[in-house]
C-alpha cells in the first residue's frame, strides 16, 4: 500500500511535468497572439511584462475570409473522415480476421508516396475533369491521407479483440457484416475514437494538396496562416493568432466528433 | 443453420474492395507519372521538351554527393525522432493509464501539438531557438550553462529539429497506445496480481508485451511520416544551414520547384518511396516476430 | 487624383464596351503590400468594366509552385499574375508562359527596369516595384561612438569594429549569410569591388575582384556579425535590429517601414538612419532591381479582359497610390511627384536617386537556372563566413562552384550569352 502511494505521487509529478512541456510552446504561441510584434521579439524576452492587444485577432478575422476557410476545412474534414470510415472499417475488419497482410500494406502504400508526387498528376486529372476548386477534389485527396490511417489503426485494434466473440455470434447465425456492425464496432470505441481523431486532424492540417487543388472558393484554413507571411514582412502576431484560430476549432470539433462516434456505437449495440 | 448471404460468403473480397479500388484509382496515375518522369530529362529551365533518357537521370542523381548525404540524413533524423517518440510516447501512455483528476484535460492537451499549424510552429520555434534573442539560450544562460546555436548551425540542426518533431508527434503515439491499453482484457492483470507480482513486474512482463503490437502499429505509422517529414524542416530551415538539414523530401521539393529539374526530382521521389517502403516492411516484419 | 482615376476607368470602360461580355478572369497575386493594395481596389475595376476578378494571393515560393504546376501541365486557368523577373523571368519566357505585350505603353519605365522585361525585341511583363540596397544604421549608436555614417567599405569595417560590443550584446554589422538568400545582398559588395557574378554568359565570381568582395563579406560577418550568420536572412535579422541588437545592417530598401514602426520595433524612428550603400575600392554601383512585375499568361483564354486588368493594375494612378502607401514603385513619374516625395523619407528617396543614377539592374546571376546557381554561390559565401574569409581552399571552392554554374549555363543553352 505504501508503495502504491509514492508511486502515485511520482506519476502525478511526472504527468504535471510532461503537461507543462507539451503546453510550453503552445502557451508561447497563445501569449504571442496577444502581443504587439515589438513585444514578441523583445530581448530580453518579455514573458509577462507586456500590454496585451487584440489587434492580431482583428486582423485575422476581419481581413481574411475566415468563416469561409473554416467552413471549407470543416466540410472537407468531416466528409473525408466519414467516407474513410465507411470504406475503411469493413476493410480493416476483413484484414484483421482473414489475415490479409498484403492488402493492408497495399492500402498503406498510398500513404508512403511523398505528397509532391501527387501535385502535378492530380492537377492534370482534376482540371481536365473540371473538378478544380470543388469539394470533391479536396475530399478525394484528403481521403488518400486518411483512409490508410483508419485501416491501419483499426486492423491492429480489431486483431486485439478475441476471435471467440465473432465466432459465438456467427454460431448464433449472425452474418459477418452483422457481427461487425452490431457486435465488434461497439466494442471498438477507443480505437475508433482515436482513428477518427487522428484522421480529422490530418485532414484539418493538410496544406500541400489543398494549396494546389483549391482556388478562391475552397481555400482551407492552413493556407490562411500563410496569408501573413509576406514578401518583406512576417506578421508574427497575426501568424500566432491565425494558428490559435486554427487550433481551437480543431480541438472543439474533435471533441464533438468523439462524443458523436461513441454515441453512434453504443446506439448500434443497443439496437443489435 | 441460418442461410448465409452473398455478402457473407464473399466477405473477405467485398469488404475491402471499395477501399482497395479507391486507392488504386487515386494513385495509379501519379505513380505512373512519377515513374515515367524519372526516366526523362525534363528540365523547365532549358525550355526544351522532355526526352526519354532511360537511366541517365538516375545516374546523375546518384553521382551527386548531396543526394547520398540527404539519404543518410533522412535516416538519421527519423531514427532519432521516431525512436524518442516511441519510447516517450509509450511511457506517457502507461503513465496516463490510471484514472486521475484532470485525465480528460490531459488527453485534450495531448492534441494541441498535433493540431498546431506547421508554419506557426516553425516561426515560434525559430524565434525560441534564435541564438541572439531567443528564449532557449536565455534560459540556458539563466541556468549557468553555455549557449547553443540550435537550428542555426550545421552541427546542431538535426537534433534541434528532432526536438521539435518529438514535441509535435509524441502525443500521436501516446494516443494510439492508450487506445491499445484500454482495449486489453483485465484477466492477465488480475491473475498477475493474485500471483503477487509487483507493479514493475506487471508492467514489464504483462502490460508491455501485450501492447507491443499496438506500439509497433504506432511506430510504423509514425516512421512513414517521419521519413517524409517536410513541413517543419521547410518552415524552419529550408534544408539549411547550407544543406545540413536537407532530407530526401526537402531535396525533391527543391529540385522540383526551385531548380525545376522535374526528371531528377522524380528520381529522388522514387528513391524516397522505396526507402519508406523498405523501412515500413522492416518494422512490420519485426512486429510479426514480436507476435511470436 | 480621383478625377484621374475616373478618367482612366472611363477609358477602360469605353474600350470594354466595344467588345463587351460578362467575363471572368483569374488573377494570382503574391503576399506583397502592392498585392494587398490591388485586392482592396479590385471592386473599382469590376464595377467599371463588368469583368469579374477571381483573385488569389499566395506567399512567394508557393506562388511559384502553383504557377509552375499549372503552366507546366498546360492546364492553367490563370490570366494575370505577379512574377519575379529576375528569379523566374528567363525560365517563364523560355517555356512560353508569358504573353507578349505588343502595343503596351512602357514610356514611363526607366530603361534599366525594362532590361528584365524585354526578351529579344518584345516585352513580356510590366515592372511593378523596385528595390535597391541600402545601409540601415543606428543614428544614436553611431553618434555615441563619434562615427559618421560610413561611405566606403574601409569606413564600414572600422565602424563595425568600433560599434561591436559583446558586453551589451550589440553587433556592429549584420547582413544575410543564409546561402542563396545572401547572394542578392552580397551582389552590391561584389560590384563595388569591380566584380560580377556572370559576364557574357560565363561565371566569373571566382575571379579576383569578386573573391575579394566575398572574403570581405565573410570577414565582416565572422568578426562583427550576429551568431549563426550562415543561417540568417532578412526575417531573422530584422527582429534583431528591431530589438536593438544591430548597429548597421545592409539589405534591400523595402524593410524601412517596419524598423521604424513603434508597434514592431523597440528603436524609436528618429534613431534609425538610411544611408546610400558604401563605395568599394573600385566603384559604387549597388543593385537596383525590379523585384516584382505583372504578366499575362500565354495560355489565357480571356486575353482582352486580362489586358484590361493588367493595364489598370500597372497604371500611373495605382502606382501613385502605392507610393503613398510607402511601396517603392517602378514607374519614373511617381518619383518626381512633389506631393508623394513630401511624404516619403528623404534619405530613402536620396538613396534611390543615387542607385537609379549609378546602380546595376541585377542582384543575382541572370539565368534560367538561377535557383540552383544561387545555392552554389551560397556555398562559397557560407564557406567564407565560416572561416572569416581566410580559408585556404576558398578559391578552389569558388572555382568548383563556378564550374557548376557554367555547367548549368551550358545545359540551358545560355552559355556565352
Amino acid at each position: 500500500m505504501k508503495r502504491g502511494r509514492t508511486g502515485r505521487i511520482v506519476s502525478s509529478i511526472l504527468i504535471l511535468l510532461i503537461s507543462l512541456l507539451i503546453l510550453f510552446p503552445f502557451l508561447w504561441i497563445l501569449s504571442s497572439s496577444f502581443k504587439k510584434q515589438v513585444d514578441i521579439i523583445a530581448s530580453p524576452p518579455r514573458i509577462f511584462s507586456f500590454a496585451p492587444v487584440v489587434t492580431n485577432y482583428i486582423r485575422v478575422f476581419a481581413e481574411q475570409n475566415f468563416p469561409k476557410y473554416f467552413m471549407n476545412s470543416a466540410v472537407v474534414g468531416a466528409v473525408s473522415v466519414a467516407a474513410s470510415l465507411l470504406l475503411g472499417l469493413p476493410a480493416a475488419y476483413s484484414i484483421a480476421r482473414f489475415r490479409q497482410q498484403r492488402l493492408s500494406v497495399f492500402i498503406l502504400v498510398a500513404r508512403l508516396m511523398p505528397g509532391i508526387s501527387f501535385l502535378m498528376p492530380w492537377y492534370i486529372i482534376f482540371s481536365r475533369l473540371k473538378l478544380m476548386d470543388t469539394y470533391v477534389a479536396l475530399i478525394l485527396s484528403h481521403m488518400l491521407i486518411v483512409l490508410p490511417v483508419v485501416v491501419w489503426v483499426m486492423s491492429s485494434y480489431f486483431r486485439s479483440i478475441p476471435i471467440e466473440i465473432d465466432e459465438s455470434a456467427m454460431v448464433d447465425g449472425a452474418t459477418r457484416q452483422r457481427t461487425l456492425a452490431s457486435l465488434i464496432l461497439p466494442l471498438s470505441g477507443p480505437g475508433i475514437v482515436t482513428a477518427t481523431t487522428l484522421s480529422f486532424i490530418f485532414s484539418w492540417n493538410n496544406f500541400m494538396f489543398s494549396q494546389v487543388l483549391s482556388m478562391e472558393k475552397t481555400r482551407t484554413l492552413p493556407i490562411a496562416v500563410y496569408n501573413f507571411v509576406s514578401y518583406a514582412e512576417v506578421d508574427w502576431g497575426a501568424v500566432m493568432a491565425a494558428a490559435v484560430a486554427i487550433m481551437t476549432p480543431a480541438i472543439i470539433l474533435t471533441m464533438i466528433f468523439q462524443k458523436y462516434v461513441v454515441q453512434g456505437l453504443t446506439l448500434g449495440a443497443v439496437k443489435g | 443453420m441460418a442461410k448465409t448471404g452473398f455478402i457473407d460468403r464473399h466477405f473477405q473480397i467485398l469488404a475491402p474492395l471499395p477501399a482497395a479500388i479507391f486507392v488504386v484509382v487515386m494513385i495509379i496515375f501519379p505513380v505512373a507519372y512519377t515513374l515515367f518522369l524519372s526516366f526523362t530529362n525534363w528540365n523547365l529551365t532549358s525550355g526544351n521538351p522532355l526526352q526519354v533518357v532511360a537511366l541517365r537521370s538516375y545516374a546523375r542523381v546518384l553521382a551527386e554527393p548531396r543526394f547520398l548525404a540527404a539519404f543518410a540524413r533522412t535516416f538519421l533524423f527519423t531514427l532519432l525522432a521516431v525512436g524518442a517518440e516511441t519510447v516517450i510516447g509509450t511511457a506517457l501512455a502507461v503513465l496516463l493509464r490510471r484514472k486521475f483528476v484532470g485525465k480528460g484535460l490531459v488527453k485534450l492537451l495531448l492534441l494541441l501539438p498535433l493540431v498546431a499549424a506547421p508554419v506557426a510552429i516553425g516561426i515560434c520555434w525559430n524565434l525560441f531557438y534564435d541564438p541572439n534573442i531567443g528564449l532557449a539560450n536565455h534560459m540556458l544562460k539563466l541556468l549557468g550553462l553555455g549557449t547553443l546555436k540550435w537550428v542555426y548551425d550545421a552541427g546542431t540542426v538535426i537534433p534541434s529539429l528532432a526536438i521539435v518533431d518529438i514535441w509535435q508527434w509524441t502525443p500521436m503515439i501516446t494516443l494510439i497506445v492508450m487506445a491499445g491499453l484500454a482495449g486489453l482484457s483485465p484477466e492477465p492483470f488480475e491473475s498477475a496480481h493474485v500471483d503477487g507480482a509487483t507493479e514493475a513486474q506487471i508492467l514489464w512482463r504483462v502490460t508491455l508485451p501485450m501492447v507491443l503490437p499496438t506500439i509497433f502499429t504506432a511506430m510504423v505509422l509514425r516512421s512513414i511520416d517521419g521519413l517524409k517529414t517536410f513541413d517543419i524542416i521547410y518552415a524552419m530551415t529550408g534544408g539549411g544551414p547550407g544543406y545540413a538539414s536537407e532530407t530526401l523530401n526537402i531535396m525533391a521539393f527543391k529540385y522540383s520547384f526551385e531548380y525545376f529539374r522535374m526528371g531528377q526530382s522524380s528520381v529522388v521521389l522514387v528513391f524516397l518511396f522505396l526507402v519508406v517502403l523498405l523501412f515500413s516492411l522492416g518494422i512490420i516484419r519485426l512486429q510479426r516476430i514480436s507476435e511470436r | 487624383m480621383k478625377r484621374k482615376a475616373l478618367v482612366l476607368l472611363l477609358v477602360v470602360l469605353a474600350a470594354g464596351l466595344v467588345g463587351a461580355q460578362a467575363t471572368e478572369i483569374r488573377v494570382l497575386l503574391a503576399n506583397h503590400p502592392y498585392g494587398e493594395l490591388l485586392k482592396a481596389a479590385i471592386p473599382e475595376f469590376e464595377q467599371a468594366t463588368g469583368i469579374k476578378v477571381n483573385v488569389e494571393s499566395l506567399q512567394e515560393s508557393q506562388l511559384t509552385t502553383k504557377l509552375t504546376t499549372e503552366f507546366a501541365t498546360s492546364s492553367s486557368s490563370v490570366d494575370v499574375f505577379m512574377t519575379r523577373p529576375l528569379q523566374e523571368g528567363k525560365m517563364f519566357y523560355k517555356n512560353g508562359w508569358y504573353a507578349p505585350l505588343a502595343g503596351f505603353d512602357f514610356s514611363d519605365f526607366p530603361k534599366n527596369a525594362m532590361n528584365a522585361a524585354n526578351f529579344g525585341t518584345k516585352s513580356y511583363l510590366v515592372p511593378l516595384v523596385t528595390e535597391w540596397e541600402v545601409l540601415y544604421y543606428r543614428k544614436d549608436l553611431l553618434k555615441k561612438a563619434g562615427i559618421r555614417p560610413p561611405t566606403t567599405f574601409v569606413e564600414l569595417e572600422a565602424a563595425a569594429k568600433k560599434l561591436n560590443d559583446p558586453a551589451t550584446g550589440i553587433v556592429g554589422f549584420a547582413s544575410r549569410g543564409k546561402g542563396a538568400a545572401a547572394v542578392t545582398q552580397m551582389s552590391s559588395y561584389v560590384y563595388n569591388y569591380g566584380g560580377l557574378y556572370l559576364d557574357n554568359g560565363k561565371a566569373v565570381f571566382d575571379a579576383k575582384p569578386s573573391m575579394d568582395a566575398i572574403r570581405y563579406y565573410g570577414r565582416m560577418l565572422a568578426n562583427y556579425g550576429p551568431q549563426g550568420s550562415t543561417s540568417l536572412s532578412w526575417e531573422n535579422i530584422m527582429p534583431l535590429f528591431q530589438a536593438g541588437k544591430v548597429a548597421m545592417w545592409t539589405d534591400a530598401s523595402v524593410f524601412y517601414g517596419q524598423i521604424v514602426d513603434p508597434a514592431k520595433s523597440q528603436i524609436p524612428a528618429d534613431a534609425v538612419g538610411i544611408a546610400t550603400f558604401p563605395a568599394g575600392p573600385k566603384t559604387n554601383t549597388p543593385y537596383i532591381v525590379v523585384s516584382w512585375g505583372m504578366a499575362m499568361a500565354k495560355q489565357s483564354k480571356n486575353k482582352d479582359a486580362a489586358l484590361k486588368f493588367l493595364t489598370w493594375a500597372t497604371s500611373k494612378d495605382l502606382a501613385k497610390r502605392g507610393m503613398l502607401a510607402n511601396i517603392t514603385m517602378a514607374r519614373s513619374s511617381v518619383w518626381s511627384d512633389p506631393e508623394i516625395l513630401a511624404k516619403m523619407n528623404k534619405d530613402l528617396v536620396d538613396s534611390r536617386a543615387f542607385a537609379a543614377k549609378n546602380g546595376f539592374p541585377y542582384d543575382r546571376p541572370y539565368m534560367s537556372a538561377v535557383g540552383e546557381a544561387r545555392d552554389r554561390i551560397g556555398e562559397v559565401v557560407i564557406a567564407s563566413i565560416n572561416s572569416a574569409g581566410a580559408a585556404a581552399d576558398l578559391d578552389k571552392k569558388a572555382k568548383d562552384m563556378a564550374a557548376k554554374v557554367n555547367e548549368l549555363l551550358e545545359d540551358t543553352g545560355e552559355a556565352g550569352q
